[in-house]
């Protein structure tokens, strides 16, 4: 007994697609035989699929855009893109990535590209919250040892946190802002001795990274090397 | 680095267009259409060498629908709502002849009823119809299984028919 004495329906749409193999396509050929309702629908599917292809735009902007984006990754001169715009934000963080120098330790671009990640997405707080205490209970249900998050202040207003992946581990990061900037800074028990806060500049983000009685922190923004200084002195300030 | 990036033009040449035919039938408006086009492609850059799927004209339009949804969320902050198609038992066509219609159809009446159908419709139909992609490919770039893909593409077609010829049970 064949499988379409009842109409193929998907199948049918599968046949005009050539996706059928030999066998489902001599079945549905078979019933096809039989069965005027379903060679009309496929008469009118195939004219759909003239109309359609008769349709086709053409889109030669396409070209344009690659020659656009091939050119910008050519040149190595730093760019400088408009703040603001979709287009501007991956654009830049891709120039981030190519303009720090090789030789430098892969983790720099790894907290740059999260950074450039969490804005691109739009995600870039899990649990957003200006309670220290509420983050610090949220951090602790995803994190062995979250580390305690600092209250915002001195201009710097936090706005939440994520837990990022970040040289191998989970990492606790929390988000401040700065006048129009947002500052990602992550944090995790480290070993390593105390160093002191030294912003550095990467392309379009600033990184900082500083360790402080067996925290290790990294930092990075498009907000400037002052701003970073200062939310660095903030947050050793506040350990208690 | 000009050898990446001239790799990557030979790479990403021969779907560029179609990049653009996808971003155009996701988001609203053709500037954001060719912005969706250059982001993708700067996203694809940083990967293509890590790339080593079967086809990466579904690699590359998979990242033009993500990035078109990253702006739509932006734009919209609400669900894209108009991206789910109505569920609907496909009709029982009837007798009239609605292939000699659609031949009497043109461009800018296909485009006006693509632009009614919903997203997942409209997209599935670009891809099939236009860019000719298999259904493999389709489901690499819809993220779904491709038994969806024949159901969705099956939709999409019966609503598009009806949308240019109208519903043949409303006729006599």
């Amino acid at each position: 007994m064949s499988p379409f004495d009842e109409h193929p329906r998907g199948a049918l749409h599968a046949y005009l697609d050539g996706e059928l193999s030999l066998e489902g396509s001599l079945e549905v050929e078979g019933h096809l035989e039989s069965c005027s309702a379903c060679r009309r629908e496929l008469e009118t599917f195939r004219a759909l699929r003239r109309l359609l292809q008769a349709a086709k735009p053409a889109a030669p902007e396409a070209e344009t855009a690659l020659m656009r984006v091939a050119r910008s990754v050519r040149t190595r001169r730093r760019r400088v893109y408009a703040a603001s715009g979709f287009g501007a934000m991956a654009a830049a963080a891709l120039v981030a990535l190519m303009l720090i120098p090789r030789g430098t330790p892969g983790i720099v671009e790894e907290v740059a590209s999260v950074h450039a990640r969490a804005l691109d997405t739009g995600r870039t707080v899990e649990l957003a919250s200006d309670d220290p205490a509420a983050i610090e209970r949220w951090l602790s249900t995803r994190l062995a040892e979250p580390v305690p998050p600092t209250a915002g202040g001195d201009g710097f207003a936090l706005r939440g946190a994520r837990v990022d992946s970040l040289d191998g581990r989970q990492v606790a990061t929390v988000v401040y802002q700065v006048r129009s900037h947002l500052v990602d800074v992550f944090a995790w028990p480290s070993s390593e001795r105390d160093m002191e806060p030294r912003p550095s500049v990467a392309g379009r983000w600033t990184v900082c990274r500083w360790s402080h009685r067996g925290v290790a922190y990294w930092m990075v923004s498009d907000a400037g090397t002052e701003d970073l200084k200062a939310l660095a002195a903030l947050i050793k300030e506040r350990r208690t | 680095m000009d050898d990446d990036s001239r790799e990557f033009e030979r790479f990403a040449r021969p779907h560029a267009a179609a990049a653009l035919r996808l971003a155009r039938t996701l988001v609203r408006n053709e500037a954001d259409a060719q912005d969706v086009v250059q982001d993708s492609f700067l996203r694809a850059f940083r990967h293509f060498r890590g790339f080593s799927g079967e086809s990466p004209r579904a690699w590359l339009l998979s990242i033009v629908r993500n990035v078109s949804f990253t702006l739509w969320r932006k734009r919209e902050r609400d669900d894209p709502g108009d991206l789910e198609p109505a569920l609907e038992a496909e009709p029982d066509l009837g007798p009239s002849p609605e292939a000699r219609l659609l031949e009497a159809c043109d461009a800018a009446q296909v485009h006006a009823a693509l632009e009614r159908l919903p997203g997942l419709h409209r997209e599935v139909l670009v891809l099939r119809e236009m860019e000719e992609c298999s259904y493999r490919e389709i489901a690499e770039v819809l993220g779904v299984p491709i038994g969806t893909v024949m159901s969705r593409l099956s939709r999409a077609r019966v609503q598009l028919v009806k949308e240019l010829v109208g519903d043949p049970r409303s006729k006599n």
